[in-house]
């Protein structure tokens, strides 16, 4: 009974302390390169060496290392070598000379309890025989009789630690015996050093203390955005702040910045609205004028006659003594910047003369008596639009800037009449085109009717004289009836006589009808739209008409 | 959570750190260890020079004993490395061992960088380009890493 206790406790105390792990071990002092292994990177651990090439390593780590690649062989473990890629094998007698064994096992380690609170330096062969036997922090079993739970070595003799207590910075409850444990390392109330500055803190603060506090932090320069790249201790960062530009001018500019950016942003959405409207505004000018009208009014334009043209100029010289046209006269001669500004009393003129002022820019002496009668107006004009005796743009009563803006804005809305005026002219021909068509059909369908009516009156008349032709040619030869012949020759002659009266009657309807009909179409034609078809129609129709 | 971390793994992010390589960084993530932010400059003297690319790296559970997985995050026109950043690369498959570490590795990496070689390609495009015209493709991996891998400000 008592040696099963033993046995079993004995198993129990092995599973508190498991066999420590050599390349867990914190090396008191700088170990030599040399004794690393290239597998595991830490001094080696049962070291063997290879005798092909001779480079060592723990006998662990190559064995792992071959396993992990190569399958069983019966020879036993062989591979490359990890470090030259020579073929090897691990035979019986790798081990490597006793030197080598010796310098790895004379290293000096922390005990692997440093964490628990052990300070023991131990060197590395004794490292097992400390934890199990000497180290106080060690676990073992409660020496109490009763109590088979964990203790620590240290505390054993204390007697049985296993009653529950509560912390008196945290209150957390816990276990006697793990108290200390808990005040070293868990308890959130309890007070640490900080790395940096060494000041002593508790637990539960240190990351604020770290963030916000801490002296020997390192923070980088307010000015930091500006392109100061200096970073300091936080105790330093003051005096470096009253030296530092950037540092100084950092809260203007980055206000300043972030402005900018709002401005930039605002500027973006303007100019995308800008765009917006552009599209739109060029699409309504594509609208109203799309590109073949402006070729025909000009080639209409150019066609006026002299006469019209003088009385435009006529009347634009007999305004210029009021403020809007001495303005429009200005524009007109010497800016030359809106030439198709006129007063706007007049809306047909402007839209004349806006069309007519580019033949006026190209040809400073127009054909025609104008440049005789005109030098005198225009050089009028030219005294009193010189700057200086420029009329105030407050006459005009209007709220612009400037008398140029007053005459764009009117030249704008010049424009947009005209625009308005020549849709309804086009509107308007269309409609007249319309109505005549309409007009022309029904009047060419009474003419075939009526033509077709005459033509078989035609064919009767025809008919009848041939009829009575014949008849009078088959009566003639008979010499028997002279008198009555001649009675009925004279009857036949005047039935004849009133035939021919009718055919001619007819034949001149028949041409009045043609004629009129060529009129319909003479007037179909000079309709102004005289479409291709119509006029096909027109002449089929009349055809029609002669047949 | 898993083993704790190799003592390995530990002493070589260390040894990152305290001795970067130059050239090269590798950066753990402060939730995984075994997962390093690598960047690796274009060797000078390659058409990659001036470049910065960026890798990812994954310590697999079995490291040292498995070769680490790394992959190219930045696009680059090389014909070793195909076009989702796998490399291809000896060492990291059959001719892996042990002894060798990260920054062996990445070395490696960069020495690719600076000796191309089509003969084992990843990528046939490019490296049917750069056996073909090869003026052409070192214009293109140069055109691409002032595209693709240039240092963040």
């Amino acid at each position: 009974m008592e040696e099963s206790h033993y046995l079993n406790c004995k198993s129990r105390a092995q599973n508190y302390n498991p066999p420590v792990d050599l390349r867990l071990l914190d090396y008191v002092s700088i170990y030599d390169n040399n004794l690393m292994c290239a597998i595991c990177r830490c001094p080696f651990v049962d070291p063997v060496v290879l005798s092909e090439c001779d480079h060592v390593f723990c006998r662990d780590c190559i064995r792992q290392s071959w396993n992990s690649n190569t399958s069983y062989t019966p020879l036993g473990p062989r591979g490359d070598c990890p470090t030259c890629r020579t073929p090897a094998k691990l035979g019986p007698r790798s081990a490597t000379s006793k030197i080598l064994v010796n310098l790895v096992d004379e290293l000096v380690v922390h005990c692997p309890k440093r964490d628990d609170g052990c300070k023991a330096e131990v060197r590395r062969c004794e490292v097992q025989d400390h934890v199990n036997i000497y180290c106080g922090y060690t676990v073992i079993e409660c020496t109490d009789d009763d109590c088979t739970l964990p203790v620590r070595r240290k505390d054993a003799a204390q007697g049985c630690l296993h009653f529950g207590v509560s912390c008196l910075s945290c209150h957390k409850e816990l276990q006697k015996w793990k108290l200390e444990a808990h005040w070293r390392s868990e308890c959130a109330d309890r007070r640490v050093h900080c790395d940096m500055c060494k000041s002593s803190v508790f637990y539960r603060d240190l990351e604020a203390h770290r963030k916000e506090a801490c002296p020997a932090m390192s923070v980088s320069c307010p000015g930091k955005a500006l392109g100061c790249t200096s970073r300091s201790k936080r105790g330093h960062a003051e005096l470096h702040a009253k030296s530092c530009t950037f540092a100084k001018l950092a809260p203007v500019l980055l206000k300043q910045q972030e402005r900018l950016d709002e401005q930039e942003a605002a500027q973006k959405e303007m100019s995308r609205k800008l765009e917006v409207l552009e599209g739109g505004f060029q699409n309504m000018q594509g609208i109203l004028y799309p590109p073949g009208v402006e070729t025909s009014q000009r080639s209409a334009d150019n066609s006026l006659t002299p006469s019209l043209q003088e009385r435009l100029f006529g009347s634009g010289t007999a305004e210029s003594t009021t403020p809007t046209g001495t303005a429009a006269g200005y524009d007109w001669t010497e800016s030359a910047v809106d030439e198709d500004a006129v007063s706007p009393a007049e809306t047909m003129h402007t839209a004349f003369s806006s069309a007519t002022s580019p033949r006026q820019r190209a040809a400073p002496l127009p054909p025609g008596p104008r440049p005789a009668d005109l030098p005198e107006p225009f050089s009028s004009d030219f005294d009193i639009a010189s700057p200086t005796g420029f009329p105030p743009p407050a006459t005009n009563g209007g709220p612009y800037a400037s008398p140029l803006h007053h005459l764009l804005s009117m030249h704008e809305s010049l424009r947009d009449e005209m625009t308005r005026v020549s849709s309804a002219l086009s509107e308007l021909d269309g409609r007249h085109s319309m109505q005549i068509l309409n007009e022309n059909l029904r009047t060419r369908e009474e003419i075939s009717y009526l033509a077709a009516q005459t033509a078989g009156l035609q064919r009767q008349v025809h008919w009848l004289t041939s009829s009575a032709l014949q008849r009078q040619q088959g009566r003639s030869p008979t010499p028997g009836a002279s008198s009555s012949g001649a009675g009925g020759a004279m009857m036949d002659a005047g039935a004849g006589a009133g035939v021919e009266a009718a055919v001619g009657a007819v034949s001149t309807a028949a041409t009045a009808l043609r004629g009129a009909a060529r009129m319909v179409n003479v007037g179909g034609n000079g309709s102004g739209s005289g479409t291709g078809t119509g006029m096909r129609r027109g002449t089929s129709e009349e055809g029609r008409t002669k047949l | 959570m898993t083993a704790p971390l190799p003592k390995r793994i530990i002493k070589e992010t260390e040894r990152l750190q305290t001795e970067p390589v130059p050239g090269i960084s590798a950066q753990p993530h402060d939730d995984n260890a075994r997962y390093f932010d690598v960047m690796v400059q274009g060797p000078d003297g390659s058409c990659y020079e001036g470049g910065v690319f960026s890798l990812e790296l994954f310590l697999p559970d079995d490291y040292p004993m498995t070769p680490p997985r790394i992959r190219f995050l930045t696009r680059i026109y090389h014909p070793n490395i195909d076009r989702l950043g796998r490399i291809c690369l000896d060492v990291l498959k059959n001719n892996w061992s042990p002894a060798l570490q990260i920054r062996t590795i990445l070395l490696s990496i960069q020495a690719l960088l600076g000796a191309p070689n089509p003969e084992d390609p990843l990528n046939e495009a490019v490296a049917k380009q750069w056996k073909e015209n090869q003026g052409e493709a070192i214009k293109t991996a140069r055109e691409w890493t002032k595209l693709y891998a240039q240092p963040k400000q």
